[in-house]
């Protein structure tokens, strides 16, 4: 059966599968999928814009909101970049502390990811619990930042707030905590056959699939790819640090599920080395008001993948240009060759499984009605937009 | 008589304890999975407002989008009359093929007007409802017919023995077929949420909705009474009645928080393979 012939029923922009609002257009025939088309674009923000109107220091705030599960790494990165073009050197201290923060913020993504699977295959006790085991990460942020989403911890130039020495006792305390729950969900998943029966064989991507949609992150390494920026391109402090890349063949949800699993073990044990190695000294430096000019980019593996920033400053207080790409613009496409032939029961836990997160990923494209011609907004554009 | 039919044991007995049963079972769920959960009594609120809100009409619905909801909660309700509670209130030969008759047409109706309201999440899940009817309707009707076979009764009443001893399989069965007909995890599929946005239930509001709501916790509790009735040694009294269905709610909530969705074809492949095994029984009644 073509395309044509099919029926299709909408995913979204308003779906109960998908807190975001994003539209796949999936044709069916009876209930197994021909094909899907993607289409995003419902949560265009503008922030990109935004950005250039704000000085650095503003930015930080902007940039936290972008996405409400990884603001840590976003400003990271931010920070990161801004630093990389004013030529600082960040205090040690700072570059644990952000590690510890990203890698924290890591463990409640994928406990949060754990639930919204469970959630999908219409399994409510495995969200409850793996939520509840998530409140143990969340209450460590709070204590350390004093906020349970946004923690503006990062800062440019450094860290804004120290980790004292009981609450480095405490949070390992936690850790032993999360690493026991953590061997239990694996086991969970990969032994539990009500859970394995709509995991294993679903959703296949392979190696090569993945490499020509570019995919990053776990949703990669759930395909037997290697791609880990900790590890490729290590940033902060991560060459100093014992851990392993964590990758696995079966290439179908249970797949990702195990290297999201699998790798909040290792970002236990990096949290641990990190309280262990952390020096005594200042927490940040002084960085002047203005950039001097040029242009940098800035990577960091975020919970969901590779996340990508290119900052461009022309010598004012005020970026010039920050580009931003999140790991969920590479990850979506994928979603198209593990969609293709599969049951539509099978579809929400699909989608899932690339832990989507679509809020950061929307980018404007006109069409002209007319002509049909399609036309991205880029810097040229944006430039002609801009009163004289 | 009327007292009988209208109020107690009858179809005003069953509606508030059908109501209550689900509260119990939401609140039991909630316990099981961490939660704190709703206060018992929160489905008669839910029910209320339903009643009292705007039921909007799609556009492009068919005919019977109105009567449906409500054919399908009169027939649970009548299947629920002719369900011995402590001594029969109708009864006549052949009612136990009526009581068949009338839970399918229930789930039927329920589907039939999912299909009416025409829309495409609601057919898929009406499709996805016939389909599990093909799947559990052969061990639910084996279930039934083993303990009329085994007593050659032609209507049914009271079995004071414990049946469940002497037939396990078709007990087992009877349960599971429960957890199809009513949809409760891991059977939830035709009104899976996630995927087909809440199924042949979708274009519901208002009024219409609080029928559909009402028709599956009538035919949960109606079905817990046959369970008791037909395998558990039927209630002499009310204490026994309550004893009894509460374990058999747990029974269920408990599959309720211990499974995932299945998909529509293994759910299919599921019950099939378990009616072969519960026709063991059968084939046991027959020629033992």
């Amino acid at each position: 059966m073509s395309k044509e012939d099919s029926y299709s029923i909408p995913l979204g922009p308003q779906h109960p599968a998908l807190i975001e609002p994003e539209y796949l257009k999936v044709h069916l025939d009876g209930e197994t999928i021909i094909d899907v088309d993607i289409n995003i674009g419902f949560m265009h923000r503008g922030i990109e814009k935004a950005l250039q109107q704000r000085t650095y220091m503003h930015d930080r705030f902007l940039i936290e909101k972008i996405c409400g599960i990884c603001s840590s790494i976003h400003t990271l990165s931010y920070c990161g970049a801004v630093e990389k073009l004013a030529v600082i050197e960040i205090p040690e201290r700072a570059k644990y502390i952000r590690m510890i923060i990203a890698e924290l913020e890591r463990l409640h993504s994928h406990l949060l990811w754990v639930g919204i699977a469970g959630y999908e295959i219409g399994f409510d006790t495995v969200f409850q619990l793996a939520w509840r085991d998530r409140e143990i990460v969340m209450n460590m942020l709070e204590k350390m930042s004093g906020n349970r989403v946004s923690y503006s911890m990062n800062t440019i130039g450094g860290v804004r707030r120290d980790i004292s020495k009981d609450m480095a006792e405490e949070l390992r305390k936690a850790m032993d905590k999360i690493d026991a729950r953590l061997h239990h969900y694996i086991d969970v998943f990969v032994n539990d056959s009500t859970i394995t029966r709509r995991t294993r064989g679903t959703g296949i991507l392979t190696g090569k699939d993945a490499r020509r949609y570019c995919a990053v992150g776990p949703t990669a390494r759930g395909s037997g790819i290697s791609c880990d920026i900790r590890k490729d391109n290590p940033y902060l402090k991560y060459s100093t640090i014992d851990f392993n890349q964590i990758t696995h063949k079966t290439l179908d949800i249970e797949s990702r599920a195990v290297v999201r699993l699998k790798e909040l073990l290792e970002s236990t044990k990096i949290i641990r080395q990190c309280l262990h190695m952390m020096p005594e000294g200042s927490l940040s430096v002084k960085v002047p008001e203005i950039i001097p000019e040029g242009e940098v980019i800035y990577h960091a593996e975020a919970p969901r993948g590779e996340i990508f920033y290119y900052v461009r400053s022309d010598g004012t207080d005020k970026p010039y240009r920050v580009k931003i790409r999140t790991p969920t613009l590479a990850n979506i496409l994928s979603l198209k060759p593990m969609l293709k032939g599969q049951q539509l029961a099978d579809m929400p836990v699909i989608v899932a499984s690339i832990d989507p997160c679509f809020s950061c990923t929307d980018r404007v494209t006109l069409l002209d009605t007319k002509t049909g011609k399609t036309k991205n907004v880029d810097e040229t554009y944006l430039k002609s937009l801009k009163r004289r | 008589m009327i007292f009988d039919i209208l109020i107690y044991p009858g179809i005003l007995f069953i509606l508030a304890s059908a109501i209550l049963y689900s509260g119990i079972m939401r609140k039991l769920a909630a316990r099981m999975q961490n939660r704190i959960g709703p206060p018992i009594y929160q489905v008669f609120y839910d029910i209320a407002k339903l009643t009292g809100k705007q039921g909007i009409r799609p556009v492009q619905a068919k005919p019977g989008y109105t009567m449906f909801p409500a054919i399908a909660l009169a027939s649970a309700l009548t299947a629920g009359l002719l369900v011995p509670i402590y001594s029969t209130i109708i009864s006549f030969p052949g009612d136990y093929i009526v009581i068949i008759y009338f839970l399918l047409f229930s789930s039927a109706a329920m589907f039939l007007a999912g299909y009416a309201s025409a829309n495409n999440f609601a057919v898929v899940g009406a499709i996805r409802g016939i389909v599990l009817i093909l799947a559990y309707e052969l061990p639910f009707i084996i279930a039934v017919i083993v303990p009329m076979l085994a007593f050659s009764l032609n209507s049914i009443h009271i079995f004071d023995t414990w049946l469940i001893a002497y037939y396990p399989l078709a007990a087992i069965s009877m349960f599971l077929s429960i957890l199809a007909k009513v949809e409760i995890p891991p059977f939830h599929i035709p009104n899976a949420h996630q995927e087909i946005v809440g199924g042949y239930t979708a274009e519901f509001t208002g009024k219409r909705l609080a029928l559909i709501e009402l028709t599956t916790m009538v035919k949960t509790f109606v079905l817990i009474l046959l369970m008791i009735c037909l395998y558990l040694g039927g209630a002499q009294n009310i204490f026994v009645l309550a004893a009894k269905s509460l374990a058999v709610l747990l029974a269920l909530t408990v599959a309720r928080v211990l499974f995932a969705r299945l998909r529509i074809e293994q759910a299919l492949r599921f019950y099939w393979l378990f009616a072969l095994v519960a026709a063991i029984d059968l084939l046991r009644v027959i020629w033992i």
